[in-house]
């Protein structure tokens, strides 16, 4: 039972790091008001060309390095579009996950063979001894790759940036007010445009753990709509880093009991008297197909509960979201 | 030396732009994505010769277009009905995966003679479909939750479902692969006569493209939807109904990506497995925002993503290139669109040395 404990930690811990730094990404991109449905897009991307890169130079700094670089452009191309030319975000979002698929699956046939030295696991210097001693969580957590610490200690860079600078601070307003954050001196597409390609380098970056520490390999497709799973993540999180983390860890622990689920037989025994009528039913929501559907439905109750108990209909989402602005009167 | 680029919102946009949109997008994203191919080795002009000329002059390339076109017409109004009234169903792709999924589910238990059962089929599909959107819909019109997230999680959803029921319910006994049975004769789509395997879908897509111009253009219902999508606060002064018409558009458009699920399982496919659909439901979206003006444009633009679709898959036969060029023209037709309607709706007049044009800005009273 302990190892079977600990087993789900470690894969609940695993699949979380990608969705901690594509969601951060994302929440930093709506802050501004920039919804972006590319991150699976961007995600493969840096995924790829981060595995070109270790590959020609052989070093995976360089890698992550031009990973977050290939994020970041992306992104740019979808800031013109929506900031610049007023495009539908959604529309761009989508154009961009289509375009990062499409260009990664087809520049990518050839490197799907090839095997890299990637990131190694190590310990926390100086105390790592004493967190691997942690019961359950310790390994979990404290036997990573340097990009899983990477996640962890972004939340709260990412939080403090956003909450306590004057610069994260002129971010938020761009995506509650824009018009009003205008008027107070903001400079509200150098914002916005900042928040989008920061976002980008985020799913960069959560690319390139998949593709350089995670897996170590490069296939077509290896994001598997964690990307998507970033943006329900987001709502999920209601634009607030500390509840991504939580949220992160949900979704991985949901990710990690489908993986565990034939280890775990909570059906009741035959001779019990509701056996017969609850175990279709339990066999039903313990399958590892449909819990790949809960991350999606807890989003989705989490948005719903949330508005409708709200009083005024807010969602803490923030106002400007998906809407562009311009300063002409039109 | 000073450059000045002054934009100017478009009072009337002229007849030519409206025209040459469309021929620049397709033919600037081929010019893109000829750089890819020429990376990969292959010359641009011979495999677009494969991939549009072979394909659209060979009775097999048209009977393939014709028969991917079938869902993407369908997919497309299914985006295209809602974007009337700006509210966007990224979601199609969820919605005609459940109509995939019931119309088999129907066809493999319902025995029925096949003039009630096909019908049974289609509308149980479409009901499905409308029923997907049923809780982004609500959630939309009462209390203005945005709909491209929750359509969006509904899809990932629905992929699962048909994951679950191909590995469970809808299994094929002792089939190696996830997959259902064959549908019974009773329960397929013949095909057009004298026209060979062309699906009889197309006449039921065709005839919905009509209905569909026919209820924009000539009814109140129709007034209303364009109403509420070019304002909606003013819409709802003149005292329409937003949460009717918002239910109504989201949920006929969920009818109709049901009804591509059902079609192409019935028509074309015969069986349901985890991969029968090659994301008709996501391609939807730019068919619908390159034929936003018009249901015939819909269709029109649909045929023309069936062309790629089929086109990309000959060149990886021919060539040896990865299929996934088709998402990349696919990506770079959006991008190219929606930068063109950018020029569409601003004038764009660039001057040197501060002096400005003589031709630029618009009216004088337009400024008040």
């Amino acid at each position: 039972m302990a190892g079977l404990v600990s087993g789900i930690a470690n894969a609940t811990v695993n699949a979380s790091t990608v969705l901690i730094l594509a969601g951060l990404g994302e929440l930093i991109s709506e802050r501004a008001g920039v919804l972006n449905l590319g991150v699976e897009g961007m995600m493969l991307v840096g995924a790829l060309s981060g595995f070109i890169a270790t590959v020609v130079t052989g070093s995976y700094w360089i890698g992550l390095s031009v990973a977050i670089a290939a994020g970041g452009l992306m992104a740019l191309l979808h800031a013109f579009l929506c900031i610049s030319l007023n495009s539908d975000q959604a529309v761009s979002g989508i154009m961009l996950t289509l375009l990062g698929t499409g260009l990664t699956t087809f520049f990518g046939s050839t490197y799907s063979g090839d095997s890299i030295s990637g990131f190694p696991e190590a310990t926390v210097p100086l105390i790592g001894e004493y967190l691997l001693e942690i019961p359950i969580l310790g390994p979990a957590l404290f036997q990573s790759t340097a990009t899983d610490y990477a996640a962890l200690l972004l939340v709260p860079i990412v939080w403090a940036f956003l909450f306590r600078t004057n610069i994260g601070l002129e971010l938020i307003s761009v995506g509650e007010d824009p018009e009003t954050a205008d008027t107070m001196g903001v400079e509200v597409f150098r914002m916005r445009y900042l928040a989008v390609v920061i976002g980008g380098c985020f799913a960069g970056a959560a690319g390139a753990h998949l593709s350089l520490a995670f897996n170590q390999i490069w296939s077509a497709g290896m994001t598997a709509g964690n990307g998507w799973i970033a943006v329900a993540l987001v709502i999920f999180a209601r634009w607030r880093p500390s509840r991504l983390l939580i949220g992160a860890y949900l979704f991985g622990l949901l990710n990690a009991l489908a993986l565990y689920t034939q280890a775990i037989d909570l059906t009741l025994a035959p001779e019990s008297a509701f056996a017969s009528t609850l175990n279709p039913v339990i066999e039903f929501v313990m399958n590892p197909t449909i819990m790949s559907t809960y991350p999606y439905l807890v989003t989705l109750l989490v948005l719903t509960i949330t508005v409708i108990r709200a009083e005024n209909r807010q969602l803490a989402q923030p106002s400007a979201l998906v809407q562009s602005y311009s300063r002409e009167v039109d | 030396m000073e450059l000045n680029i002054e934009l100017t919102p478009r009072t009337d946009i002229p007849n030519w732009l409206i025209y040459l949109t469309p021929v620049f997008t397709v033919v600037a994203a081929l010019f893109v994505s000829g750089i890819a191919l020429i990376a990969l080795g292959v010359n641009p002009l011979q495999a677009y010769n494969t991939m549009f000329i072979q394909t659209v002059t060979t009775p097999f390339g048209i009977t393939n277009t014709l028969e991917k076109g079938v869902p993407l017409i369908f997919a497309g109004l299914a985006v295209y009905l809602p974007l009337k009234a700006k509210l966007w169903n990224i979601g199609a792709e969820g919605q005609l995966v459940v109509g995939a999924i019931v119309g088999t589910a129907i066809g493999l238990q319902v025995s029925l003679p096949i003039y009630a059962l096909l019908p049974l089929m289609i509308v149980a599909g479409g009901a499905a479909g409308a029923a997907w959107i049923a809780i982004p819909a609500l959630l939309r019109a009462k209390y203005g939750i945005n709909e491209i997230i929750t359509t969006l999680l509904f899809v990932f959803v629905a992929q699962s479902l048909l994951n679950y029921v191909v590995r469970g319910p809808l299994r094929a006994s002792g089939a190696n692969f996830p997959q259902s049975e064959s549908l019974p004769a009773a329960a397929t789509l013949p095909g057009i006569p004298r026209l060979g395997d062309v699906p009889l879908g197309l006449l039921l897509a065709i005839a919905l493209v009509v209905v569909t111009y026919g209820i924009i253009n000539y009814t109140r219902l129709g007034y209303e939807i364009t109403f509420i999508g070019a304002n909606d606060s003013a819409a709802e002064y003149a005292g329409m109904s937003k949460l009717k018409v918002y239910l109504i558009v989201l949920m006929a458009g969920g009818a109709m990506a049901g009804f591509a699920g059902v079609s192409e399982l019935s028509g074309v496919q015969g069986r349901l497995r985890a991969s029968f659909d090659p994301g008709y439901g996501f391609t939807a979206v730019p068919i619908a925002l390159l034929g936003r003006n018009g249901a015939f444009k819909v269709m029109l633009a649909a045929l023309l993503f069936a062309v790629i679709f089929v086109g990309g898959s000959s060149i990886e036969t021919v060539f040896g290139v990865p299929s996934a060029i088709t998402s990349v023209i696919e990506a770079l037709i959006i991008l190219f669109l929606i930068t063109a309607e950018f020029f569409k709706q601003y004038r764009i007049d660039v001057s040197i040395d501060g002096s400005y044009s003589t031709s630029a800005s618009g009216s004088p009273e337009g400024d008040l």
